[in-house]
């Protein structure tokens, strides 16, 4: 009889538990299936700082997977390398109802190399693992522990921020020492819930329901629009290293520990900065060492334990010729230092368009160095991994944007140089002959200002006269041509110019159809932009690339025709920029104007569809055909 | 009496032989101020680089383990022109491992020469802290190491010997790269114990090429034996009849990739060696190249290859019912297996010739290369009790195979191939998206065998893949100043495909506003519905509704293609070096319906047309346009019934493509009646 119980009463606990299942799709709220190809079920961060040290970082998360376009999100990656060390994984595949498939272990996962392409040698590897499930939907729950052998890296909490996946239950949780302070900086996300057990210091966030988010166009940085929690030491330890980040001025005297006796050159190239630095003003000698440097280096990355934050010492780049940013810029620094000149070692987050750093949250946020030579009133900028950028411009890879100077007095944070709409300027003047049969040849001279010469000036610096040539045959945008010829002339300066100037044929430019001809007089710069209005617009609308094109065309008519159709002239004014266009015939001439201005800004959620109008109107209008038809 | 014996195929090899001439810098060193003195070399005055001298050699040597060693010794010497031409400094030599044995780097040495105050200065390599060793594959470690103090005008060379017991790995040689070569060259020494088939291709001529026979001598040292009594090294010498075959080639240009090609390795101009014997009395008379059948033969037996279709594979008793599901006849057996072994498992890796797994670790895991789920798919039908067999073949990207000899480097990648009572059919279940007797066009590449005991040949052919697209738009007169249009597709199968991959990763939502892009903003896309998205072995079908407002304008410019016309040549360069390869030939049909705009009346309709590629009507175009009952009738058809042209066919096909371009930017004008 007793026994008997016993039976049945564990079946009814099984039977419970199996419907019970936690991580059954069934329990997902109606709200967080909408627009989402993922579920993130739980995800829990769990950072202790054990010591200066070491620090441990405890990840568990589950994600339902709906459907194929969310598997990505089910997939395990985590980096390694001689200060990161992963303890374990665990892996558990789930099934629709929440029943467990299959578990795995660290030792099942692949070990890959994970250095980036950018990097010749290094040393970071990554666990991977798939567990290439295809029925769906279905759950994966992770568990990794990591120790950090050191306290420079904190984590970053950003829970939200993939397209299309909701989020159920997400917390952090930071453990430390009773004696030790660590810094954090919160978005969108309230101040942590504080308590303490046996001698530490807990701090939690906690967030929940948050629905599935679609792609937008146009938006500010993800950490600014969604709850984030950026953490930050206040002292730490990495290998040797101890330092403070209480504050960017102390960060900035760790970053001085580590360059400690870096700076010295070899007595033949101390000759050589004597001899070049000999003559001419500050400026000119900056130019002419900065010129010696490109000339006698190149760029080589090479990521080896601290060696990823200490750069190679001057000596090694004077002899061997090559080093990455860190060793480069700092060569740089000895050059100038040499010729009794000051400047700052500066470190930066770059990339084109994101990558702006929390410029009121001290902690390690940079992935570049580059060189400030400071002046009161003309602040020389050097980016030493660039054999070809003149002196003084900063592309749009690292400029407009917060930056770390390294001083004397440690760190101070300024901003480098942003470059507006009137500086950022493409003038276009095209002269063309239309030749009956629709064919049409074009001279055509334009010049890049600044941004908008970037990436014309990498191209042609990279490229031999060849790969330009073809380069040109393959991006124009016309259906059949021949470039007959190109030249470009690179004027360097702090602004820098690119002048181009192309003849071009294009086979049938101008359809023919019995007796009209269809042109469409803008034969050069054509908008591509052309978004879709989108009634539930999220997050507010950033432009952030300001530029002016202005365009004139003449078009040389064929003998006997006249003008049937011709779109009436254009100007639209809005708050994100200005279009106008002009056509008009004069003689046997067709005269084209097109003048656009890019304004930059942050703008309501609520302006978007008025931006995508704006948009699709120049997109429309850069593309109207003027019909010319046989006397 | 021919001593060493070099068997060659002369693969798409216009080859030319000329006179001597005066050869360049072959050793280390010795840089004078005056080999500086050139600033652009007329060979390429755009170049960025130079290689001046690349200059290898291969000789069998006797060794210390009781048999040969190849010995490979290389030396390089180029010169920087300005910046862009700093890849070259950057060098990485692949060394060839097996288990425990590994080819053994010699004697490298590498130099920077820079001219200072017209002085040469050397910067020599520091050989024990810059040369970096990277593992890369089971069978590959790299060597690699960049010179130091280069900068434009910077002289670099290097020199190195590499030694190899892997008789079978003789070195390659490329005499073409990225860079233009003044003087490249290599002697390999075969002795007459030996047999090499050489592969030559590419389409630059030879500068030299002889062969001069000598006799040379060989010692072989066998290790002591510690259990023998006396364990005392034995000594063996001889000689033998050795031949040196020297090719060289002078001035070869850079080789530059272009579009529609299948891979630049197709292109390249090399030379590379096959070991097809070992001769006696040296060797007990072994012949190492197989004939095709003995290869299969021997496939079919290799553990991770057919060895695995030949294990009792147990396992898959207990999948069969569930793969079969219910299926009563072969042809219905047949495609559930195929249909349940593609969803059920995931391809981790591709150009895969070998299996890494156990078809039953393959099965738990559900995932592996595309040759392990191909096997495990034959494996099934097997147990099935059909008649199923693998395929090898190369894809287009990985280059041509040959048929002449049994190269199985020169294949990458597994099908599966199954007889049923109307025909064979070709399986691919690697592939979510791919069909029953379906593959990918990049396994349209060639030559391809079936592993079976008569090692069949197959030609996969790409002009025998033809990509079908058809699209007809129907446009009535609204009432309201506008058109109602419906517009049904069916794209080829490879864009059916692509479309496929693109509806399961990111969703349906991006098709339709990627057609309305495409008509423009006077245009309204509705209704979208695409059919046989499930069903893999047809394309689909693509219908919706296309509506347009022409408003009250006096006149309407309207172009019948629509979306759908041509408006870029594929055909972009204005050069072509070497042959076009489209992955398959192409034949699309438009066909337009439409009323007359109510109120308006035609004032010029385009001209109708029909050309031909060429007489051999290779290629044509067809744009018919006509009025009847108040409608007009248009379509247009190109087809291409080829998919490979030669260079000097090049002109012709852009100047067709550039025809249809025009046709299909052409407009018809209606006038409002008066």
């Amino acid at each position: 009889m007793g026994r008997v119980f016993l039976i049945s009463f564990l079946l009814g606990v099984l039977q419970a538990s199996a419907a019970e299942s936690p991580y059954a799709v069934s329990k997902i709220p109606a709200h967080l299936l909408i627009n989402a190809h993922a579920v993130i079920r739980l995800d829990e961060t769990r950072f202790e700082v054990n010591s200066l040290k070491e620090t441990t970082l405890w990840h568990h998360y589950v994600v339902t997977v709906l459907e194929p376009a969310g598997a990505s999100h089910a997939v395990l990656q985590e980096y390694y390398d001689p200060f990161r060390e992963i303890n374990s994984i665990e892996g558990i595949l789930y099934d629709a109802n929440g029943k467990q498939i299959k578990k795995i272990k660290k030792k099942d996962t692949d070990d890959l190399n994970g250095t980036d392409a950018d990097t010749w040698i290094g040393d970071v590897r990554r666990r991977y693992y798939n567990f290439y499930h295809k029925t769906y939907p279905y759950t994966v729950e992770y568990t990794v522990e990591i120790t950090n052998k050191e306290s420079f890296f904190f984590p970053r909490w950003i829970p939200v921020g993939y397209d299309h996946v909701s989020l159920e239950q997400s917390s952090l949780r930071v453990i430390t020492p009773a004696s030790y302070q660590f810094r954090y900086k919160t978005y969108n996300t309230g101040e942590p819930v504080k308590s303490t057990e046996k001698n530490n210091n807990i701090s939690s966030w906690q967030i929940s329901n948050i629905a599935a988010l679609n792609d937008e166009a146009y938006t500010p940085l993800l950490h600014e629009i969604v709850p984030a929690v950026l953490l930050g030491p206040s002292e730490f330890q990495i290998e040797g290293y101890k330092g403070s980040m209480n504050n960017w001025a102390d960060f900035g005297k760790f970053i001085t520990t580590l360059r400690k006796d870096r700076d010295i050159l070899p007595a033949a190239t101390k000759q050589t900065v004597q001899q070049l630095a000999a003559t001419g003003t500050t400026k000119e000698k900056i130019i002419r060492l900065y010129e010696f440097m490109q000339q006698h280096t190149r760029y080589v990355s090479i990521q080896l334990g601290i060696g990823g934050w200490q750069p190679l010492d001057a000596n090694f780049v004077a002899t061997k010729g090559y080093g990455d940013c860190k060793a480069l810029t700092n060569y740089m620094y000895s050059l100038l230092k040499e010729a009794g000149i000051k400047s700052y070692y500066t470190l930066v987050r770059a990339g084109r368009g994101t990558g702006y750093i929390a410029g009121d949250f001290p902690a390690q946020q940079f992935n570049h160095v580059i060189l400030c030579v400071p002046d009161d009133r003309d602040t020389v900028w050097l980016e030493c991994t660039s054999q070809t950028l003149p002196a003084g411009y900063l592309s749009a890879f690292t400029a407009a944007r917060p930056v770390l100077l390294i001083t004397e007095n440690g760190g101070e944070l300024i901003n480098t140089p942003a470059y507006t709409g009137k500086d950022n300027i493409q003038i276009r003047n095209v002269k063309s002959v239309l030749r009956p049969g629709g064919d049409i040849s074009l001279n055509v001279k334009s010049s890049y200002r600044a941004l908008q010469q970037d990436e014309l000036q990498n191209m042609l610096t990279r490229l031999s006269k060849d790969k330009v040539k073809e380069y040109l045959h393959e991006q124009l945008d016309f259906a059949t041509y021949d470039v007959d010829q190109f030249d470009y002339h690179l004027t360097k300066s702090a602004l820098p110019i690119v002048n181009e100037s192309l003849a071009i044929t294009v086979k049938n430019y101008a359809s023919l159809t019995g007796k009209r001809l269809f042109v469409v007089p803008n034969l050069m710069t054509r908008s591509y932009r052309h978004p879709i209005l989108d009634n539930d617009r999220k997050f507010p609308v950033e432009l952030n690339f300001g530029f002016i094109d202005i365009d004139t065309v003449s078009i040389q008519l064929p003998p006997g025709y006249k003008v049937e159709t011709m779109p009436g002239p254009l100007k639209l004014s809005t708050q994100f920029g200005t279009y106008s266009n002009s056509i008009e015939v004069r003689g046997d001439v067709l005269y084209y104007t097109r003048t656009v201005e890019q304004f930059t800004g942050r703008f309501p959620s609520s302006e978007y569809n008025n931006l995508v109008r704006y948009y699709q109107s120049i997109f429309k209008a850069d593309r109207e055909k003027v019909v010319l038809i046989k006397e | 009496m021919t001593r060493g014996l070099l068997t060659s195929i002369l693969l798409i090899c216009l080859a030319g032989i000329k006179t001597y001439g005066q050869q360049p810098a072959a050793r280390f060193g010795k840089i004078k101020p005056a080999d500086f003195e050139s600033a652009v070399y007329s060979i390429d005055s755009n170049a960025n680089a130079i290689v001046l001298s690349d200059i290898g050699s291969t000789e069998i040597v006797g060794n210390k383990k009781g048999s040969f060693s190849l010995e490979f010794k290389r030396f390089r010497r180029s010169r920087i022109i300005d910046k862009n031409g700093y890849d070259l400094a950057n060098v990485e030599i692949a060394i060839y491992t097996k288990d425990d044995m590994e080819e053994e780097l010699l004697n490298l040495k590498a130099s920077t020469y820079n001219l200072e105050n017209g002085k040469v200065v050397e910067t020599k390599l520091d050989i024990k802290e810059s040369v970096f060793k990277e593992r890369v594959s089971k069978n590959t470690v790299l060597k690699k190491f960049t010179f130091p103090n280069v900068r434009p005008g910077s002289i670099i060379e290097f020199e190195y010997r590499l030694r190899s017991d892997f008789l079978f790995n003789l070195q390659p040689w490329e005499f073409q790269s990225s860079f233009p070569t003044l003087w490249s060259e290599y002697t390999v020494s075969i002795p007459e114990f030996l047999n090499y088939v050489t592969l030559t291709q590419g389409y630059q001529p030879y500068f030299v090429k002889e062969q001069k026979d000598k006799r040379s001598s060989f010692e072989i040292v066998s290790e002591a034996d510690p259990g023998k009594l006396t364990p005392t090294a034995t000594r063996t010498n001889f000689s033998a009849g050795v031949s040196d075959f020297r090719w060289a080639m002078k001035d070869v240009p850079a080789l530059r990739e272009e579009s529609y090609t299948s891979t630049l390795s197709n292109h390249i101009s090399r030379i590379e060696f096959q070991l097809s014997e070992l001769r006696e009395p040296v060797f007990v008379g072994k012949t190492y190249m197989k004939t095709w059948t003995q290869t299969t033969a021997d496939l079919m037996e290799r553990e991770n290859f057919g060895g695995a279709l030949k294990k009792d594979n147990d396992f898959i008793n207990e999948i069969l019912p569930a793969a079969m599901a219910g299926a009563t006849t072969e042809q219905a057996a047949a495609r559930n297996i195929f249909k349940y072994v593609r969803d059920n498992m995931s391809c981790t890796n591709y150009n895969r010739i070998y299996t890494d797994n156990s078809l039953r670790t393959v099965w738990k895991n559900r995932r592996g290369s595309e040759i392990e789920i191909n096997l495990l798919l034959a494996a099934i039908l097997l147990k099935a009790g059909l008649f199923a067999e693998p395929v090898i073949l190369s894809t287009r990207p990985h280059g041509y195979a040959y048929d002449l000899y049994p190269l199985i480097d020169r294949f990458n990648y597994v099908v599966a191939r199954v007889n049923l009572a109307d025909k064979a059919y070709y399986l691919d279940a690697s592939r979510p998206g791919l069909g029953f007797g379906k593959l990918s066009y990049e396994c349209y590449n060639g030559h391809a065998r079936v592993i079976n005991s008569a090692a069949t040949s197959l030609d996969l052919r790409a002009d025998s893949l033809i990509e079908q697209k058809y699209t007809s738009i129907f446009f009535i007169n609204d009432g309201k100043n506008g058109f109602s249009g419906k517009v049904q597709q069916t794209p080829g199968y490879a864009e059916s495909y692509q479309l496929r991959n693109e509806i399961r990763e990111k969703g349906q939502p991006g098709i339709i506003s990627r057609i309305a892009k495409a008509y423009g903003d006077d245009f309204d896309v509705s209704q979208l519905s695409i059919d046989s998205l499930a069903v893999l072995e047809s394309p689909v079908n693509i219908n919706y509704s296309l509506d347009w407002r022409w408003g009250n304008s006096d006149i309407i410019y309207f172009n019948p293609m629509l979306g759908e016309g041509w408006n870029e040549n594929p055909f972009k360069s204005a050069q072509r070096y070497y042959p076009v390869e489209m992955p398959y030939v192409m034949d699309q049909t438009y066909l337009l319906r439409m009323d007359i705009p109510e109120g308006y009346e035609i004032d010029e309709l385009p001209k109708q047309i029909m050309v031909k590629l060429n007489p051999e009507d290779d290629g044509n175009f067809e744009y018919r346009i006509s009025v009847s009952n108040g409608g007009i009738s248009m379509r247009s058809r190109i087809r291409l019934k080829r998919a490979f042209f030669l260079p000097e066919e090049y002109d012709m096909l852009r100047e067709f493509f550039n025809l249809i371009v025009k046709k299909h930017s052409e407009q018809i004008v209606f006038k409002k009646k008066k």
